[in-house]
């Protein structure tokens, strides 16, 4: 017989996530895809109750998932809901990459491959706290993240937690035709860092990395396997889907269905 | 003159600041030595932070680093920070408004024989166009002091150009350096000598042989050492060449987006008009030699080529 396992109750949570999303995105556009792949993440590091942002740090590497992290802080009390009906536009607070004007945010990012050298910076200046970095899999692509693995392992900062959105997506395709990175956790612990990989739409299973990750002494790699576009089928691994303008009523109705 | 060296200043400032304000940090990219950082890393082991050749992870670690509270010296050659991590620049520091001080040295022609990949000539205009960024270039080993001490106090996004080799001290000790506030090095009727580092120099040597000149003694000039390049001393200048109406720029990095450029722009946005001549690296690469002086007649901006600016603008 199969083991019955109960739906973490964060579950309901990122669902409810997943429609404001949806629906910011459809009146706004945006960054749907990773924001999909990467939403159970951002709310287990932020609803999982095992930070505390007064204290800790999180820094979003990969800056157009910034629908994911607004809409997160919206419904953690940063600021009032509402807001999210003005993003990317003039006048509003929320830009359309992550910004630091935002109450909750503390980086702004949008060029790739900086937010974990940021995140080296806070962990090793402030030793008696967490840093967590949200990283997608696309950029590691960039040189600078590997300048900063080996940063991290010769500094011991273990107070820092790299989670990777390894959804195999990019703007242009598959990562495996665009630039494969191939075994990627081997290549993390062969830069010294400890790694755990989990299914990334999985809350039991990334929180439980999360708390483990946070009493290590060596640099922690979350590799969180993840799908482009969950929970919406006609996004899911669905490259296109990377970035939504004017997605058409017949679509939003239908994604809001499936959610 | 005496002579000192700008760099070893910059170094022997900061670990005696260092002493007193435990805030002070440095991200090194493995130039240590060549900053006068030794003694720093001996001293202070736990806010020497050594990144190794990785210029563009220090740009990150050292935003990072600021926004733990700490005042960070980000520390390397100019050819290779502010070039290889201008985006980072940008990003991290920048937009961000990390509390960094991005020292750049071995900047222009002055390092002779390194050949044109290691004579930084772009150093202020890719740091005078990103917002939040203020930019300086010291004139000589004591201001560099006065200016490593200064940008301490500021909360700001700072680069700082320093050269390779010991240069004349001209600076008057009496006097502070103050953010945005230019000097007049000497006072003069005809012609306005706008510049930045130890090329102004020049100015003196061409003023001496103004003197020994029948036709051109009477002929005075006006030395302004702009070391605040960003923000600029908008009074000073425009009061000098409003006197003058004559301006002259002078400096060892390209005419595109240098010093000339920036005072160019602030005099026609001021309806003034005067005579200008920018001397300057016109859209060329570097090149090795084995004296300073071969390189800066090469490219225009030698002695003689001031001498001759100042007789053609008359």
């Amino acid at each position: 017989m199969l083991p019955f396992i109960k739906p973490h109750p964060l579950q309901i949570v990122s669902k409810n996530l997943r429609h404001d999303l949806l629906d910011m995105v459809y009146k706004n556009g945006g960054h749907i895809g990773g924001s999909l792949s990467s939403i159970d993440l951002v709310t287990a590091i932020y609803f999982g109750n095992i930070f505390n942002f007064k204290r800790d740090h999180f820094v979003l590497s990969a800056g157009h998932l910034a629908p994911a992290l607004y809409v997160v802080l919206a419904n953690a009390g940063y600021f009032p809901k509402n807001f999210l009906d003005t993003y990317s536009s003039f006048n509003s607070l929320l830009q359309g990459h992550v910004s630091h004007d935002v109450p909750g945010v503390e980086y702004s990012s949008g060029s790739l491959g900086q937010g974990l050298s940021f995140a080296c910076g806070l962990a090793l200046g402030d030793k008696k706290r967490t840093t967590i970095c949200l990283t997608s899999d696309g950029e590691h692509q960039e040189g600078q993240i590997w300048e900063s693995l080996l940063f991290a392992k010769k500094y011991k900062l273990g107070n820092l937690i790299n989670i990777v959105d390894f959804n195999q997506m990019q703007i242009d395709g598959p990562t495996s035709n665009i630039m494969p990175l191939d075994n990627l956790a081997a290549k993390y612990i062969q830069f010294g860092w400890t790694v755990t990989t989990v299914d990334g739409h999985n809350l039991h299973q990334i929180i439980s990395a999360l708390k483990n990750a946070k009493k290590s002494d060596f640099p922690n790699c979350i590799i969180a396997k993840t799908i482009l576009g969950k929970g919406i089928s006609f996004m899911e691994n669905n490259f296109h889907y990377h970035d939504v303008k004017n997605l058409p009523e017949g679509l939003f109705n239908k994604a809001k269905s499936e959610l | 003159m005496i002579i000192n060296s700008i760099r070893q200043s910059f170094g022997e400032t900061l670990c005696k600041l260092a002493k007193t304000n435990k805030n002070i940090y440095v991200v090194n990219a493995d130039l240590k030595s060549s900053l006068f950082l030794n003694n720093f890393a001996k001293k202070f082991p736990h806010r020497f932070i050594e990144c190794g050749v990785a210029e563009t992870n220090a740009t990150g670690i050292a935003a990072g680093l600021a926004k733990t509270g700490k005042t960070v010296f980000l520390t390397s050659f100019a050819c290779f920070s502010p070039a290889i991590n201008w985006n980072t620049i940008k990003q991290s520091i920048c937009y961000n408004n990390s509390n960094v001080k991005i020292i750049g040295s071995h900047a222009g022609l002055l390092s002779t024989d390194l050949g044109a990949t290691h004579q930084m000539l772009e150093d202020i205009a890719l740091m005078r166009s990103l917002p939040n960024m203020e930019v300086f270039s010291p004139l000589d080993a004591l201001e560099t002091a006065k200016i490593i001490k200064a940008v301490t106090f500021s909360k700001k996004p700072a680069y700082i150009r320093l050269v390779r080799p010991s240069t004349p001290n001209f600076f008057n000790p009496k006097l502070d350096f103050t953010i945005g506030k230019s000097h007049r090095l000497q006072s003069g009727k005809d012609i306005t000598i706008i510049g930045h580092g130890p090329i102004l120099e020049e100015a003196f040597q061409v003023q001496a042989k103004l003197n020994l000149d029948q036709k051109y003694k009477k002929i005075s000039l006006e030395i302004i050492n702009c070391s605040s390049i960003k923000p600029l001393d908008t009074a000073t200048i425009l009061k000098s060449v409003k006197k003058t109406g004559h301006l002259i720029c002078l400096e060892d990095h390209q005419k595109n987006g240098g010093l000339g450029e920036a005072v160019a722009s602030l005099i026609l946005s001021n309806n003034l008009s005067c005579k200008f001549i920018h001397l300057a690296v016109d859209d060329k690469f570097g090149r090795s030699a084995k004296t300073y002086q071969e390189l800066y007649d090469y490219y225009g901006i030698g002695v003689a080529n001031l001498l001759s600016a100042v007789k053609r603008i008359l």
